[in-house]
């Protein structure tokens, strides 16, 4: 009898567990939590894009080479910056007015790749030359911040991203612009 | 000169000065800046009704105003959005844009959240992301 009881009992739970899988947009607008999501992503990464567009270095059509260096988080949780510069450089890319030069992450996979067809295994008159790399004119750099204040049942979330345009030949700061974040969670 | 001469050309001018509104130095195709084709855009309104959507759900916040401008040969865009309400509203947008075909000149656009204070204007503003986009869509969706 009370083999019975916890076999319905067993059935019951796992009958009411039911799970559920679907599809979602990968644009929508997220808020699972107040912690740094997808559409924080999304929006920090088109933000910053279509801003750099009206950049003077970039507007003027000379396809300037951009090499992408560092975001540092400065956040008190882990945000994967190069998700966002990843970003930000393929939709700019796409829209063909910016060319980027190999950056500092993946020097060494160019380098290797560059000795590799110095060998013999390679055709002499096919393999790349040594040498003709070009280097950027601009380099992208930037900081993201955040300011989290919690009482009881609030939690204020702030993020600031900040995004420079450095011209490497001389120094000057070519383009720099923010894209500011709030999310506050209430309980209750 | 002569005063009859004189008040004759001041009205000319006043007359030329009263006439050349934006809307008379518009190219053909094009309302308030914006791109429209052949629509008939008569009105603020109309330019409006015929650049904004609805998506999922329905929000009261309303398009109000939009103007646009060429940024080298990039479209630059100002939607004003009212919250006529007596409460905070929360919605999201996107711009679609479109290409002289009428395909879609770029990737769908993520929603963007934004929050509007009862009895209030927001003015959201974009530029497109290639010079293939013509045109555009501004879709708008509660949050709520």
């Amino acid at each position: 009898m009370k083999l019975c009881v916890a076999l319905l009992a067993v059935l019951l739970v796992t009958g009411c567990a039911k799970e559920q899988t679907r599809y979602g947009d990968a644009r929508a607008v997220e808020t699972v939590t107040n912690q740094y999501g997808s559409t924080d992503l999304q929006m920090m990464a088109e933000s910053m894009a279509r801003s750099m567009l009206q950049a003077p270095v970039i507007a003027s059509s000379n396809l300037p080479i951009v090499t992408v260096q560092e975001v540092r988080n400065k956040t008190s949780e882990y945000i994967d910056t190069r998700a966002i510069t990843d970003s930000i450089r393929a939709e700019l890319q796409k829209g063909g007015r910016v060319r980027f030069a190999v950056d500092q992450a993946g020097m060494n996979p160019q380098v290797d790749e560059l000795k590799r067809q110095q060998s013999d295994l390679y055709a002499k008159d096919q393999r790349v030359e040594m040498g003709q790399m070009v280097g950027a004119q601009y380099r992208l750099e930037g900081n993201i911040i955040s300011i989290v204040k919690q009482v009881k049942d609030t939690k204020d979330v702030y993020y600031k991203l900040n995004l420079q345009l450095w011209n490497i030949r001389n120094g000057l700061l070519e383009w720099s612009d923010e894209k500011e974040i709030r999310k506050t969670t209430t309980r209750g | 000169m002569n005063p009859k001469l004189l008040i004759a050309a001041s009205a000319m001018v006043a007359l030329v000065a009263g006439c050349a509104t934006k809307k008379g130095f518009e190219q053909p195709g094009f309302a308030f800046g914006c791109p429209i084709g052949d629509a008939k855009v008569a009105s603020m309104d109309d330019l409006v009704k015929a650049k904004t959507m609805a998506e999922g759900r329905r929000t009261t916040i309303q398009a109000t105003e939009m103007r646009c401008s060429k940024s080298g040969d990039l479209l630059r865009i100002d939607a004003n959005l009212n919250n006529d309400s007596k409460n905070v509203k929360r919605i999201s947008y996107k711009f679609r844009w479109i290409d002289r075909e009428g395909m879609r000149a770029w990737d769908e656009e993520p929603w963007k959240p934004a929050m509007l204070y009862e009895n209030s204007n927001l003015v959201i503003n974009t530029i497109s992301p290639t010079n293939k986009a013509a045109d555009f869509r501004l879709i708008l969706r509660s949050e709520e």
